[in-house]
């Protein structure tokens, strides 16, 4: 009883003081309203899709992934979904594909150059759980069944190391949790480049132009895919069976646009029936509205909604006139 | 110090009398106190005004003006504390009640002359509550029936039937190889996607759970083409859209009360408040490989309700 | 007092306004037509008790006075309406630029972007509907607790009550109307909690939405509910409830000089009217305080309603939270026979639970007397520790309203403490038992022990000195009251009707006042 109600008053503080006190600071700093800037509505241009240089682009209306990487044939798919965008697929001399998409998001592979780098990185940080072949085999003796990364795009390496997830700090949790990550994003795309090497795979590490998003249609959107868990404010919470769904407030345009296309965890998969425009589109809404959210009217109490407000009226409203009539009044 | 005159409520007191004493030991500094809130009570007040007309940003202003109105308000109460006679200040309390002799003339007042003399004309009198009660069963007529539709089975009922495309928000059409193992779309009739009654009723959760065909209880054979289950979108406790899945746990969360609903085993519930399944919409896919309804939910979607079976 | 001639001086005029001047003859015109003095004067010498707790339903009257004003001011902008609209290109937040709204929903955003002030008055409305209910439950406890709803006080309890259920009504009409995902939602549940009702529910709903939801016209019904209909019955009925507070006077807690026959206080005139002026002035002030620096229910940030859109940790306003609590943790039971559903997994809880909720809290008076047997009239308050037993199941009462207030951010908890939305559920069932059934016998002993501890509680210590005797003994006498540590309190005295200047009037102003005292008098005694 009393470390539920030490519990609660920590909520409280959580909830509400601190976020004022903080919030107050950060107040001062934010500035009335956002000024006005043009919007793109249309539907991207067709012809600016650029591959990187040195390479030789192929254009593959309508659907940009290539059929070798998903062992069907891409052109026929989608018939009648009339995406109306353009898509290339880059390769190099070698013939090597290093990158094909849109001019929403270009999802690129790493340089074959990276592979012994990454290999080597791969033996030091992962090896131990996901097996010296990164095929989820440990050695005889070793406990654990970990994933067989074998099959996995760069999108989704990219994804776990840069958001510090792997390596994860305990092998046990049930979800690991986003922490300080402690390859950086050159060390990730080495290892991103070795698993590719053992196979290829979609989807390629996404570049998200998020120049022509439309952030309305993402907070359409962001309502109809993702506030169900992630909560509209982007905050997250708990889901069931421990496992919760995550803040969104820090994630980048690329985590957005990688964790949709790949689905970590129990994260539902968006693929083909969100556009790589709209992925770019929701990308924009979380990074650019969620994460740095217009809150004109004061503190925002980071989104937690009526209860913290609740505790905040409650507490400092009616707790604050208390106080005025404890003063206008006789004590005794 | 006091004296007591007839009538009794004229009342004199002497100046120095310790009620009419101020609380404050220090008059003169507590007049300068009360005297610097009214003063920061103007210039905030002033400042609000500057704000305001200078178009100044929201919490400026805002905490100009709350702040006037506290200064106003703390020095016009301190006025009232400390300034003022301390008292105590006592008044009487007279009896509210009436004497016997003047309730029984009100009583005899209102019987003999209102309802005695309903009583008298007994007819009339039931005549009379007659009319009243049916005129205010018929004045609810206006009151009440005109509000709305009567519901007849329209809570029954959704647009879903046989051979209907599943669409996305956007009217898209869902073709089998559009979503992988995992993905989930909301899915409305075609041509409802943008309506109220598509969008509050009709609205579905599709999902792939597997690659393959795939069967979610008995009875349900063929309903799950390629892995691909469909189900009301609206939660059977409070009608909320079941909108929360998780892939590896196979589980449909409730975002409002949290009810959990096992999407393999034809989403029975399996935590939480929501008492029933939530229903299950047969698919089968066309000859382009789009998918389509191949009936409408058997039961009613939603929360329970009198007349649902 | 005869008017001689045409009064020329500054001085002549001033007498022949009389002795109290402007004030006087303004007095005089009233009396004369409307017979103002005497009453008045009662009025003005009503007396209000000092002690601070009576001052807790001013906090309740002065937010209602906050959510006219402000709400006054959104009426100004708000339209009512489903109609869906298209957002200007160059509507100052991006993510709504082109969508398609409500207008309901745009006149609100657009009040928060574009309006001056705008926004502050919308979140000071919501902030004071936040403080208007907390008030008056607070105010509500502090009548519970110490028995000021006795006999013949019944009449105000219910008229009270009514403006409790009132309030919450209002507050969940109004959270309803910006036409946004969390209120969208709000009344979708709303909606399938009519549902639940058995035989009537479908009807209820289809007459309240006008159809199946979401319809095209709640809003408009909700914003003519919201705006005229309660709360001029909310204005009524605090009108009934200061008047009934008038006729029947202030309780007070016993003490010096405080009988069962009497009333001890401030004077209305001026004592209590310049403290309760500021004090409105001071809830004017922290609601604007709040409405400034604390953001609330940012409508922009969660976009238009649409009914397969669905936000995580959505909740009602706090005064709901003890429905959403008990809807998320009551089992899933349902009754289904002979073709009929009961959803009993919603009528218990939404409609049965708050109805015997409400129903004991208006029938208390009774409830107590059937228990009491006590037909006495009182004006003299309770200490709660006295009455235990009373006391005790305020506690109980109010600690399950607690429970499920909580319970109704379970997964709120589930995040912040990393355990299992299951474990918080199941810990919060057992809560909602165990915390009212440990809370009764706890405040009842409890109360107990401090009514055994007398009369210490409260006052300030006395120092012992202790001494050591020649025999080496220590002995400790309690010293000697230090000046300032006596509680010094007067005796009450009537209002004063005149103020004598000093015991022996020397200068000529004072002999006027004492001349004016005994023309008064005599004219009074007439």
């Amino acid at each position: 009883m009393v470390r539920m109600l030490g519990n609660i008053s920590k909520l409280v503080a959580r909830a509400g003081l601190g976020a004022v006190g903080v919030g107050a600071l950060a107040l001062l700093a934010t500035p009335f309203a956002a000024g006005a800037t043009t919007l793109h509505h249309s539907i991207a241009a067709t012809s600016t899709v650029k591959c990187p240089a040195g390479t030789t682009a192929t254009y593959d209306p309508p659907y940009g992934v290539p059929a070798s990487l998903i062992g069907e044939d891409a052109t026929t798919k989608r018939k009648n979904s009339g995406t109306p965008y353009s898509s290339v697929q880059c390769y190099n001399a070698a013939g090597k594909l290093v990158a094909y998409g849109n001019n929403a998001i270009l999802y690129t592979y790493p340089s074959e150059n990276l592979v012994p780098l990454g290999e080597k990185l791969y033996q030091q940080n992962c090896a131990s759980c996901h097996g010296v072949n990164a095929d989820g085999v440990l050695p005889k003796g070793t406990s654990g069944a970990f994933p067989d990364l074998g099959n996995l795009g760069p999108a989704t390496i990219n994804f776990w190391i840069t958001t510090g997830r792997m390596p994860a700090a305990d092998p046990k949790e049930i979800q690991a949790s986003r922490k300080p990550p402690r390859l950086t994003d050159s060390q990730a795309n080495a290892i991103a480049a070795y698993i590719d090497s053992l196979g290829p795979a979609v989807p390629g590490t996404p570049e998200v132009n998020v120049k022509g998003a439309n952030l309305t249609s993402g907070q359409t959107l962001f309502a109809l895919n993702c506030a169900a868990c992630h909560t509209i404010t982007g905050g997250g919470d708990a889901l069931a069976s421990n496992t919760y769904a995550p803040s969104l407030h820090v994630a980048t345009v690329t985590q957005v646009a990688e964790a949709m296309r790949v689905g970590p965890g129990n994260m539902p998969v968006f693929s083909g029936n969100l556009t790589d425009q709209q992925v770019r589109d929701i990308a924009a809404y979380v990074t650019e509205s969620i994460a740095k959210p217009t809150d004109i009217g004061g503190v925002g109490m980071g989104g937690l909604g009526p209860v913290a407000e609740g505790f905040i009226g409650l507490a400092l409203g009616v707790g604050i006139l208390m106080l005025v009539s404890f003063w206008v009044g006789e004590r005794q | 110090m006091t004296s007591h005159h007839e009538p009794a409520d004229i009342t004199t007191v002497t100046a120095d009398a310790p009620q009419m004493q101020p609380l404050a030991k220090d008059v003169v500094s507590m007049e300068r106190w009360i005297g610097l809130l009214f003063l920061l009570g103007i210039a905030f007040f002033a400042g609000f005004g500057v704000a305001y007309w200078q178009d100044g940003t929201f919490w400026l202003y805002g905490t100009l003006l709350g702040a006037g109105l506290v200064a106003m308000g703390a020095g016009f109460i301190a006025w009232g504390k400390y300034l003022l006679p301390r008292g105590p200040f006592v008044e009487e309390r007279h009896t509210l009640a009436s004497t016997e002799q003047e309730r029984s003339a009100f009583s005899a007042a209102l019987m003999e002359r209102g309802a005695g003399e309903i009583k008298r004309r007994s007819v009339l009198g039931t005549l009379l509550g007659g009319s009243l009660g049916v005129f205010s069963i018929v004045a609810l007529f206006p009151l009440v029936r005109s509000l709305g539709p009567l519901p007849g089975d329209a809570l029954a009922k959704t647009n879903w039937k046989k051979g209907m495309n599943l669409v996305d928000i956007n009217g898209r059409k869902i073709h089998v190889d559009d979503i992988t193992v995992g993905g989930f779309a909301t899915v409305f009739p075609e041509g409802l996607q943008n309506t109220d009654e598509g969008q509050a009723i009709d609205q579905t959760f599709l999902i792939r759970i597997d690659s393959a065909d795939f069967t979610t209880m008995k009875g349900r054979e063929g309903w799950a083409p390629h892995g691909y289950v469909a189900y009301s979108k609206l939660c059977t406790h409070l009608g909320c859209p079941v909108g929360l899945y998780e892939q590896q746990l196979e589980a449909l969360v409730c975002p409002c009360h949290q009810s959990m609903f096992n999407v393999r085993k034809g989403a029975i519930p399996t935590f939480g408040p929501a008492p029933r399944p939530l229903p299950q919409l047969p698919l089968s896919v066309d000859s382009d490989g789009h998918l389509i309804a191949s009936a409408g939910y058997n039961e009613p979607v939603g929360p329970g309700y009198w007349e649902r079976p | 007092m005869t008017a001689t001639a045409a009064p020329r001086t500054k001085r002549q005029k001033k007498q022949a306004q009389g002795p109290y001047g402007i004030v006087g003859s303004t007095v005089e015109a009233l009396d004369e037509r409307l017979g103002i003095a005497k009453g008045g004067r009662t009025f003005m010498d009503k007396i209000f008790p000092d002690h601070w707790s009576f001052m807790l339903g001013e906090i309740a009257l002065y937010s209602f006075v906050v959510l006219l004003l402000t709400g006054v001011f959104l009426t100004l902008y708000f339209v009512p309406s489903q109609h869906l609209m298209k957002v200007p290109m160059n509507f100052p937040y991006k993510p709504l630029r082109g969508d398609t709204v409500s207008e309901a929903f745009y006149s609100t955003v657009n009040m928060s972007f574009n309006v001056r002030c705008g926004l502050l008055m919308r979140q000071m409305h919501h902030w004071a509907c936040d403080i208007f209910v907390g008030a008056i439950v607070v105010h509500m406890a502090r009548v519970f607790f110490t028995g000021a709803f006795r006999k013949p006080r019944e009449a105000n309890w219910l008229v009270g009550s009514t403006l409790l259920i009132l309030a919450i009504t209002n507050g969940f009409l109004g959270y309803s109307l910006p036409d946004d995902l969390v209120s969208g939602t709000g009344l979708r549940i709303a909606d399938s909690i009519m549902l639940s009702v058995p035989v009537l529910g479908s009807y209820i709903s289809f007459f309240a939405f006008g159809g199946t939801f979401p319809g095209d016209i709640v809003i408009a019904r909700f914003f003519i509910i919201h705006v005229l209909l309660v709360p001029g019955i909310i204005l009524a009925l605090v009108g009934a409830h200061l008047g009934l507070l008038v006729r029947q006077k202030h309780t007070q807690f016993p003490g010096k000089g405080r009988t069962e026959g009497n009333v001890v206080g401030s004077p209305m005139f001026p004592v209590f009217i310049f403290k309760t002026q500021g004090f409105l002035f001071m809830t004017l002030g922290v609601t604007a305080l709040l409405g400034a620096l604390a953001q609330i229910n940012p409508v922009w940030q969660f976009g238009q309603y649409y009914a397969a859109q669905i936000s995580y940790a959505v909740q009602p306003d706090w005064y709901m939270g003890f429905l959403d609590g008990l809807l998320r943790i009551f089992p899933a039971w349902q009754w289904n026979a002979w073709g009929h559903t009961i959803p009993l997994e919603v009528t218990i809880p939404a409609v049965i639970f708050p109805g015997i909720v409400f129903n004991i809290a208006m029938a208390w008076p009774w409830i107590e007397q059937k228990f009491t047997k006590d037909k006495e009239i009182h004006h003299l308050l309770d200490r709660p520790r006295d009455v235990p037993h009373r006391t005790a199941f305020g506690v109980a009462f109010f600690s399950l309203l607690a429970i499920l207030f909580i319970a109704s951010s379970t997964d709120v908890l589930a995040n912040f403490f990393h355990v299992s939305l299951n474990t918080v559920l199941i810990i919060m069932r057992v809560l909602t038992f165990a915390v009212p059934i440990i809370a009764y016998p706890v405040a009842y002993f409890i109360c107990v022990e401090l009514q055994a501890g007398g009369s210490i509680m409260g006052k300030r210590k006395i120092a012992n000195v202790v001494t050591r005797t020649e025999e080496g003994e220590y002995v400790a006498t309690p010293s000697a009251p230090r000046p300032g540590d006596a509680h010094v309190e007067l005796d009450a005295t009537p209002v004063p009707t005149f103020i004598v200047e000093g015991p022996a009037p020397e200068s000529d102003e004072a002999e006027l006042v004492d001349a004016e005292v005994d023309e008064g008098v005599r004219t009074a005694s007439r």
